[in-house]
């Protein structure tokens, strides 16, 4: 089955067509346009502009992605479009570009959760799509951490999971990037924390690790960001280092600190669900710290025999994982109901994943 | 409350002073929250969607600019949270904020409300102050002449 996906919830503008089968996929073609430089100067991404570039490259690209995938029309057999949750006014884009297709090419067409795009992401390297399928794979726990999301999942098996527990505040990248504007680092501030605390000590600052001793599976970074503040001023009033040093140190104790909570909550999860695989997506995914502190504290778990991170390219929002998610949940089943689909579909910003 | 001046000592003390805001409104109410990051502007939003009966988690609407959520109130049946700290407020049009302006069953919190274009016309300015002391916030509650 050929999957053309659609992925415009938020700046990046991402067709692919992924061949697949329970047995094999194969990506045949995959793009993104970043708006990341458009937005810049607005710290962040701006609802109206992110719209308009979406709108001016998307048919653009589709051509490109069926072109690179030496694929016709009439050869794709469904397509999977990020349905929400995301920003209104760009989902819009991808959604009405999605049912124009269906409604001109007659095809079947999926509208994709966002979130349950970044959950299958891992499995996006065809060396991993094996254990998809795989009972020694499954109950998985799954943390999907990026600007707009900290949520933890547990998954029974592919395309099946459960909210075990959710940031009440702010995103873990949101945070890093409140960190990096505190700083006056540039947008996107996570990658630039990241490269700074390369070279700070990250017991410099004791940060608190918030919600770490409750019981839930919620996170907090709010308050981490407000201790972070209160320490930037109180050590720049009385500088011990110089300004590039404290900007270190804060950044990898900030690092250090997000990072604890993330891993350890994950793991104490999937110690209560029994859990045999770890999985780790979206944006903040990409954190080589992050990476790190995973791998080396699953390693002394018997229990856990795979801990799955995207390749670098699936780690932010791309169309290649909608197209696997928009694959599994019709794989199975006949195509016909999703014939006709586009008279019903609507962009949902607050789709929630449950 | 116009007018009057709170000290903070908590987040839990910020969350209570939103619970009893909300207490006094009726609906129709565009609510501006001015301050600097970590002042509490969040957590009291997380207070006053308490007051007016809001069951789901409110967090941080920083990256979507806006959220909505259902009240369970006598007359107030939405609660909208919108944040200007990425992008100048005349952005919030095309989101779609005005679907939510001046409607009797509404009431709309804006965070970083500085930023809001001069014509905005807020019901109450609440103004949150970071003090030395690393848990207690001033906040003031002013009438929109004041901002």
């Amino acid at each position: 089955m050929n999957i053309l996906g659609i992925e415009t919830s938020c700046d990046e503008t991402s067709l692919a067509v992924l061949e697949f089968s329970p047995k094999k996929i194969k990506l045949k073609s995959h793009l993104i346009s970043s708006q990341v430089k458009l937005h810049a100067p607005w710290g962040g991404v701006v609802p109206e502009l992110a719209a308009r570039r979406h709108t001016e490259v998307i048919i653009p690209l589709l051509h490109q992605a069926l072109k690179q995938a030496r694929i016709t029309p009439s050869k794709i057999d469904l397509i999977a479009v990020t349905g929400g949750p995301g920003l209104i006014t760009a989902l819009q884009v991808g959604v009405e570009t999605a049912k124009t297709l269906a409604l001109i090419w007659h095809k079947p067409l999926i509208p994709v959760n966002h979130i349950a795009g970044h959950l299958v992401s891992p499995f996006l390297a065809t060396s991993s799509w094996p254990l998809a399928n795989h009972k020694t794979t499954w109950p998985a726990v799954a943390l999907v951490v990026s600007g707009g999301h900290t949520e933890l999942y547990l998954m029974k098996s592919l395309g099946q999971q459960k909210l075990l527990g959710r940031t009440l505040d702010d995103a873990a990248g949101e945070a890093f990037d409140k960190v990096a504007k505190l700083l006056k680092l540039p947008y996107p501030g996570g990658p630039e924390v990241a490269k700074l605390a390369k070279n700070g000590n990250p017991a410099a600052f004791e940060f608190p690790r918030p919600m770490l001793n409750k019981t839930n599976y919620d996170f907090s970074f709010a308050g981490l960001k407000t201790a972070v503040l209160y320490a930037f001023e109180k050590a720049k009033k009385k500088p011990k280092t110089s300004g590039q040093e404290l900007a270190a140190n804060v950044c990898a104790s900030f690092q250090a600190a997000a990072c604890d909570v993330l891993v350890a909550k994950t793991l104490k999860a999937a110690a209560a669900a029994k859990a045999k695989t770890i999985i780790v997506a979206g944006g903040v995914s990409a954190n080589k710290e992050l990476r790190r502190q995973f791998m080396a504290q699953t390693r002394s778990l018997p229990a856990i025999r795979y801990t799955l991170f995207p390749d670098k390219e699936f780690t932010g929002d791309n169309a290649a994982m909608i197209a696997l998610a928009g694959g599994i949940e019709a794989n199975g089943h006949a195509l016909k109901p999703y014939q006709n689909n586009w008279r019903r579909i609507q962009a949902r910003s607050n789709w929630e994943l449950w | 409350m116009k007018g009057q001046k709170f000290i903070s000592k908590s987040a839990a003390q910020t969350k209570l002073l939103g619970i009893k805001l909300a207490k006094q409104l009726n609906g129709n109410e565009v609510i501006a929250l001015v301050g600097n990051l970590g002042s509490g502007k969040t957590t009291f939003v997380k207070g006053l969607a308490k007051g007016l009966g809001v069951k789901d988690v409110i967090t941080s609407p920083t990256f979507v600019l806006m959220k909505n959520y259902k009240a369970k109130h006598k007359t107030i049946k939405n609660f909208v949270h919108v944040d200007c700290y990425r992008i100048p407020g005349i952005e919030l049009t095309a989101i779609g904020l005005g679907d939510f302006l001046n409607q009797a069953d509404t009431v709309v919190a804006i965070e970083w409300a500085e930023k809001l274009p001069k014509k905005f016309k807020p019901k109450l300015v609440l103004n949150f102050v970071n003090t030395k002391q690393p848990n207690t916030r001033l906040i003031k509650i002013k009438s929109p002449q004041d901002r």
